[in-house]
C-alpha cells in the first residue's frame, strides 16, 4: 500500500513538473516507475548515511599524514568526461559537454548520473564490462555469443539483482530455449571441470586456486586442496551432450561420480594415506549433503546410447545457491570490490582474485560495510555503481602536485588520494574515437527518428569489433592493465579507417572547426578541445591551435585541422580515463 | 591433469606474483626491461646469434626422416641413405637435406611422455611441463629477449606461416611477443596512409607528444610513458619496412625453394635473418597422419625437403650459419606401431630432432633407439634437455635464472643438461 501511494506521488508530481522540467529528466526518472518483478527493491529512503557519505568518511580518515596531499575534486570537465565512460563506455557529445559546463545548478553532477544510469547506452556498456569479467572474451562454443550478450544487456536494463543473474547463469543447462543464452558460462568453457573450478573461484570468489589442484596452496596458507574440489564437486558429475536428434549441445548430468585427490607431494614423499574425496562445498561453508536413492532408481532418465540421462537429484543444481547464498560472504565480498575496481581503477583486495589474509584489503573496514550494504541492498548494481560515483573519492582529480616532483613515489595507488589513470577499455576507446571525431554524431543525424541506441550501434559496430580485435588481447585471455603492442599504433597512425574519421565531412569535428569563421583563433580551439577533450583549452593551448593555422588556407588549413585532430585523439589524455 | 611438482618449489609462484610479472613485463615494453642480465644480452647482441626454428606441425614422424628402420615390422616402405655426414644415414625422403647432414646435428633419444599436441607443443617450445597457474615463455620470446638489441626497432620473434599468440612471451612482456605474419603477408598498416606525406606525420606525431606532455606534468606516467613510447616504436618499424617487402625475390630463388607457401616462407625468413631478426619460426603442416602415413609423408616431405635445404646451405653460403641456430622440430614423433589405416599415431616416448648452425657438432648423433624404435636405448632426453642445448649453442648460460617480478625461475629446466655430445 505505502509502495503504491508513494508511486502515485511520484507520479503526479512528474506529471506536474512536466512542463518545467527538460524533457530528458522525465524520461530518466521513468525508468524506476515500472512494476517489473525483477527489479531490486529500492531501499527506504530514512535518515540512514547514504553509502557515498560512507565511503568517504572511511577513505579519509585512512589518510593520515597524507591530507596535505590529496587531490582536489575533479573538474567539471575532467568528471563529465570519466562518468560518460565508466557508466555509458563513451565519452560525451560536443553538445552535452556544453550543456554540462555551462550547468550552474549546485546538483549537476547528481542529476547527470541519474541521467546516465537510465540510458540504454548505460545497459549496454555495463553488460559488456560483465561479459568480459565472466567470459574472458571466449570464442562462440556451442551457444550464440549474440544471444548471451543480449540476455546480459537485459539484465543490466531491468536492474537485475546481480546475484539472481549468477543463480540464473548456474542454473541453464541450454536446454532451454528461453534460458539457453546463461548456458554459455558453462558450455563456452566446454564443460571443463577445472577450468571452470579456477573461474568460478577468481570470478565469484575472489579466491585463484589454480595452484590448489594438485596439493594445498603453496603460497596461501588458508587454501586448501578441500576447497578447489569442494567446488570442483558440484560439476564433477556433469559433461557436455550432444541432441543429434534436436541438434542441440546440453550440459548434462550424471547420478554418479565423485572427485578424487591427493596431494602430489605427499605421493612424492610416500606420506599420502590415498586419495581423499568431499561432498560440494563452498569454501569453509556446510557440506551439502544429498539424498540416497536405491541401486537403479537414481534416474528419472536413465543413462543410453544417445539419449541425455537426467539425474532425480541435480549436484550441480545446488552451485548457484551455495555461491550466492548469504552465509557465503565471499561473494558479497567479491562482487563489492569487484566493482569499485571497474571504477576506481583497483580493488581493494588487490589483484581482484587474491583475497586472502597475507594479502589483505587496503581499506578492510570499508571493504566489510560494503559487503553488507551490496547484501542488504540485494545486490542492486544500479545503486551500488551509482553510490560509488558520487563518492568524493571516486570524483577526485587524477592530478596531484606530488606527481610533478620525482617524489611521487609517495602517492600510493591504494590509499585513493588521486582518481588512478585507467586505460580505456577497447570498447570505450572506440566509442570515445567515434564520439570525439563527430562521426558518430553524423549517424545520429542520418537516423533522425530511427535513432535508438541498438540502431547506432547496428551501425558502428564494424569499429568497435576492429578494437577489440586489436586492443582486447585474445580470447580467453583479455588484457589486464595497460599494454601497447605495434600493430595497434600502426593501425592508429595509418589505417584508412581512422584517416577517414579525422579528415572533414560534412558535420564531424574537423568540419565543424572549418567552419568556425577565421577571424576567431579562441572558437576555433575550444570547438576542438571541446569536441575531443570533453573541456575548455588553456591560454597556452589556444595559442597553440592559433599559431599552427595562422595564414593558412583551403587543403593546407584543413590539413592542419585533421591532424590536430589525430593529435589530440592519439594523445595520452584521450588515451585514458583520467 | 597433474601439475610439475616444481610448483612448489623455487620455481614456483603464485598467480598474484606472475599477475605482477605481467603487468612489468607491460611495462617494460619497448626497451624498459633493464632490470635483467643487461650486460649478458648486451655481450650477446653484440655477437649477433640468431635463432630458426622449423616447426613442422603435427608431428613429423621419425621413422621417415631422422630415425628410419628400414626392414623392420615397424619401419615401413622407405629405405635409408647416407649422408653428407660419414655413418649417419637417414630416409631416403630427405635426399636434399642428405646432403646438408654434415651442418646437422641429430638427437634420437628424445623421452617427452607426452602425446597431446597442446602439451607436447608446449613442452617442445617452453622445455618444461604444464604446470597450472605458471605459464613459461615460449622460446621464440625467450630469445628475442635474450638475443635482441633492446634499442632495435625490428620485432625479436617472427612467425611466418607458423601462427603465434601475444601470450607466449608471458613475463617477459608485449616486446617480446611473436609478430605473426598471417598468410605470409607483411604487418598491416606499415605505409604511411595514401593521404599523408612524411613531414606532415612527423609533425602531427609531434604535436601528439606535446599535448601528451603537457597533460602528463602532474600525473602518474608511467602508463602514458610507455604509450607515447610506442608512437617512436611504430615509427621506427615503418622506417625498416623494407625488411618486410617479400616481392623481390628473384625468379632464380623462387625456383630452388618451389612455388608453394613453405617454399616461399623459407625465403621469407632467410630475409628476415638478413635483416637480422634474432628469432623466426616456420611452419609447415599436416604431418598428423593417423591414417596413410606414407603417402602423406612422401607428399609433405617432397615439399619440405628441398627449401629446407636450400635454406640451410644458403646460410651456409651467406656466412650466416655461423651465427645462427636452426632448429627442426614438433609436439612429438609418431608410433612406430603401423595402425589399421596405415597411419601412425601419437608418439612421445622414442623421437627425433634435428639441430645445425651455430654452436652444433655437424654430423654428429646423439640417443639411440632400439632396432623397432619403439624405445630410447641409449642417452634418454626431454625438452628440459634441449632447452639447456640451444641455450649453450647460442653462447648462454642455460644454468640462470629469470627475475620476473624479483622471483627467481630456472631459465631451463634444472633436472636437465645440455647435450654436450652434439655442442662444439
Amino acid at each position: 500500500m505505502f509502495r503504491t501511494n508513494m508511486r502515485v506521488c511520484v507520479l503526479l508530481l512528474v506529471i506536474f513538473l512536466l512542463n518545467a522540467l527538460p524533457l530528458q529528466m522525465v524520461i530518466a526518472a521513468t525508468p524506476q516507475l515500472s512494476e517489473a518483478p525483477l527489479i531490486a527493491k529500492k531501499p527506504k529512503e530514512s535518515n540512514v548515511k547514504p553509502l557515498h557519505k560512507i565511503i568517504d568518511e572511511q577513505i579519509q580518515s585512512e589518510y593520515k599524514d597524507q591530507t596535505n596531499s590529496v587531490s582536489t575534486i575533479s573538474s567539471d570537465g575532467e568528471f563529465l568526461r570519466r562518468v560518460y565512460l565508466d557508466l555509458t563506455g563513451r565519452t560525451p557529445s560536443i553538445t552535452q559537454t556544453r550543456e554540462f559546463l555551462n550547468d550552474s545548478r549546485t546538483d549537476k553532477r547528481a542529476i547527470l548520473v541519474d541521467q546516465l544510469l537510465a540510458s540504454a547506452e548505460y545497459a549496454r556498456y555495463t553488460s559488456q564490462q560483465l561479459d568480459v569479467m565472466l567470459m574472458r572474451r571466449l570464442r562462440k562454443k556451442y551457444i550464440n555469443v549474440s544471444t548471451w550478450e543480449e540476455y546480459l544487456r537485459k539484465s543490466v536494463a531491468d536492474n537485475k539483482p546481480l546475484d539472481q543473474i549468477v543463480r540464473e547463469i548456474f542454473a541453464s543447462d541450454g536446454s532451454n530455449k528461453e534460458t539457453q543464452a546463461a548456458a554459455r558460462f558453462y558450455l563456452a568453457r566446454a564443460g571443463d571441470v577445472n577450468e571452470l573450478t579456477r573461474d568460478i573461484g577468481k570470478i565469484f570468489l575472489g579466491a585463484d586456486l589454480t595452484c590448489a589442484q594438485c596439493h594445498d596452496h603453496p603460497d596461501v596458507n588458508e587454501w586448501k586442496q578441500d576447497h578447489y574440489y569442494g567446488i570442483s564437486a558440484f560439476l564433477i558429475r556433469s559433461f557436455v551432450f550432444t541432441d543429434k536428434k534436436k541438434k542441440q549441445t546440453v550440459f548434462a548430468e550424471k547420478a554418479e561420480g565423485e572427485v578424487k585427490f591427493e596431494s602430489v607431494f605427499e605421493v612424492r614423499d610416500k606420506t599420502s594415506k590415498g586419495a581423499e574425496t568431499t561432498l560440494p562445498v563452498v569454501f569453509n561453508g556446510p557440506k551439502i549433503s544429498e539424498p540416497a536413492f536405491k541401486k537403479g532408481e537414481e534416474y528419472q532418465v536413465k543413462p543410453a546410447k544417445d539419449v541425455r540421462p537426467i539425474p532425480k537429484y541435480s549436484r550441480r543444481a545446488q552451485l548457484g545457491v551455495a555461491i550466492t547464498a548469504p552465509q557465503n560472504r565471499r561473494f558479497a565480498r567479491t562482487m563489492a570490490n569487484r566493482l569499485w575496481a571497474m571504477m576506481l581503477g583497483r580493488g581493494i583486495v588487490h589483484p581482484l582474485d587474491a583475497d586472502h589474509s597475507d594479502n589483505p584489503p587496503s581499506h578492510p573496514q570499508l571493504l566489510e560495510i560494503l559487503t553488507d550494504q551490496m547484501i542488504s541492498h540485494q545486490f542492486d548494481l544500479k545503486w551500488y555503481l551509482r553510490e560509488i560515483v558520487l563518492s568524493e573519492t571516486y570524483q577526485r582529480s587524477s592530478a596531484n602536485d606530488l606527481f610533478t616532483k620525482k617524489s611521487s613515489g609517495k602517492l600510493d595507488d591504494s590509499r585513493f588520494t588521486h582518481a588512478i589513470m585507467k586505460p580505456l577499455t577497447p570498447e570505450q576507446f572506440s566509442w570515445a574515437v567515434l564520439q570525439a571525431t563527430g562521426y558518430a554524431d553524423i549517424h545520429r543525424k542520418s537516423l533522425k527518428n530511427k535513432l535508438t541506441e541498438e540502431s547506432l550501434r547496428k551501425r558502428l559496430l564494424g569499429y568497435e569489433k576492429r578494437f577489440v580485435t586489436l586492443f582486447g588481447g585474445l580470447p580467453g585471455k583479455p588484457v589486464e592493465g595497460f599494454e601497447t603492442t605495434a600493430d595497434q599504433i600502426l593501425y592508429l597512425s595509418n589505417d584508412g579507417g581512422i584517416q577517414g574519421l579525422v579528415m572533414p565531412s560534412s558535420g564531424n569535428t574537423a568540419d565543424r572547426v572549418l567552419k568556425v569563421p577565421v577571424d576567431q583563433p579562441d572558437k576555433i580551439a575550444e570547438e576542438l578541445y571541446l569536441s575531443v577533450l570533453n573541456r575548455h583549452p588553456d591560454q597556452t593551448e589556444t595559442e597553440e591551435v592559433a599559431k599552427l593555422l595562422q595564414g593558412k588556407a583551403g587543403v593546407e588549413r584543413s590539413q592542419m585541422v585533421s591532424d590536430l585532430v589525430w593529435a589530440l585523439v592519439m594523445s595520452s589524455e584521450f588515451r585514458f580515463n583520467h | 591433469m597433474r601439475c610439475d611438482y616444481a610448483c612448489g618449489t623455487h620455481e614456483g609462484l603464485s598467480r598474484r606474483s606472475f599477475i605482477g610479472g605481467a603487468s612489468a613485463g607491460a611495462l617494460s615494453m619497448l626497451g624498459f626491461n633493464g632490470m635483467t642480465e643487461v650486460q649478458a644480452s648486451k655481450k650477446l647482441a653484440s655477437q649477433q646469434k640468431q635463432v630458426v626454428v622449423f616447426w613442422l606441425s603435427g608431428g613429423v614422424s621419425q621413422l621417415e626422416t631422422w630415425d628410419p628402420k628400414p626392414g623392420t615390422e615397424t619401419g615401413g616402405p622407405f629405405l635409408s641413405i647416407p649422408t653428407s655426414a660419414p655413418g649417419v644415414q637417414i630416409s631416403e625422403l630427405l635426399p636434399h637435406t642428405a646432403q646438408q647432414m654434415h651442418h646437422l646435428a641429430l638427437v634420437r633419444g628424445i623421452n617427452t611422455k607426452e602425446n597431446d599436441h597442446g602439451k607436447g607443443g608446449y613442452i617442445m617450445q617452453t622445455g618444461r611441463k604444464k604446470q597450472p597457474g605458471f605459464a613459461f615463455p615460449y622460446l621464440g620470446s625467450t630469445f628475442s629477449s635474450h638475443l635482441s638489441s633492446p634499442d632495435s626497432p625490428l620485432p625479436g620473434y617472427i612467425s611466418v606461416g607458423a601462427g603465434g599468440s601475444s601470450s607466449e612471451s608471458t613475463f617477459l612482456g608485449p616486446r617480446h611477443a611473436p609478430l605473426v605474419l598471417s598468410g605470409g603477408r607483411a604487418p598491416s598498416n606499415l605505409e604511411l596512409h595514401k593521404s599523408m606525406q612524411p613531414d606532415r606525420d612527423q609533425m602531427r606525431r609531434k604535436l601528439r607528444n606535446k599535448i601528451s606532455r603537457r597533460f602528463e606534468q602532474k600525473r602518474k606516467t608511467a602508463h602514458t610513458e610507455v604509450y607515447n613510447e610506442s608512437f617512436d616504436q611504430a615509427a621506427a618499424l615503418m622506417s625498416k619496412r623494407d625488411v618486410f617487402d617479400f616481392s623481390k625475390f628473384s625468379d632464380k630463388d623462387v625456383e630452388r625453394y618451389g612455388k608453394h607457401d613453405f617454399g616461399r616462407h623459407c625465403l621469407m625468413a632467410r630475409q628476415l635473418i638478413e635483416k637480422g631478426v634474432t628469432f623466426v619460426k616456420v611452419g609447415h603442416t599436416n604431418y598428423d597422419t593417423h591414417s596413410e602415413n606414407f603417402n602423406f609423408h612422401i607428399e609433405q616431405l617432397g615439399e619440405f625437403d628441398k627449401p629446407f635445404a636450400t635454406f640451410i646451405s644458403d646460410l651456409y653460403d651467406r656466412g650466416l650459419l655461423e651465427h645462427t641456430l636452426i632448429i627442426c622440430m614438433c609436439e612429438f614423433g609418431r608410433t612406430p606401431r603401423i595402425n589399421s589405416r596405415i597411419g601412425r599415431d601419437h608418439w612421445g616416448t622414442a623421437w627425433s630432432v634435428a639441430l645445425g648452425g651455430t654452436g652444433i657438432k655437424g654430423g654428429a648423433v646423439s640417443g639411440k633407439t632400439n632396432e623397432t624404435g619403439t624405445k630410447v636405448i641409449d642417452r634418454e632426453v626431454n625438452g628440459g634437455h634441449l632447452f639447456h642445448t640451444y641455450y649453450q649453442a647460442v653462447g648462454l648460460d642455460s644454468t640462470e635464472e629469470f627475475y620476473p617480478n624479483g622471483q627467481p625461475i630456472a631459465k631451463a629446466d634444472p633436472k636437465a643438461e645440455p647435450i654436450k655430445e652434439i655442442l662444439v
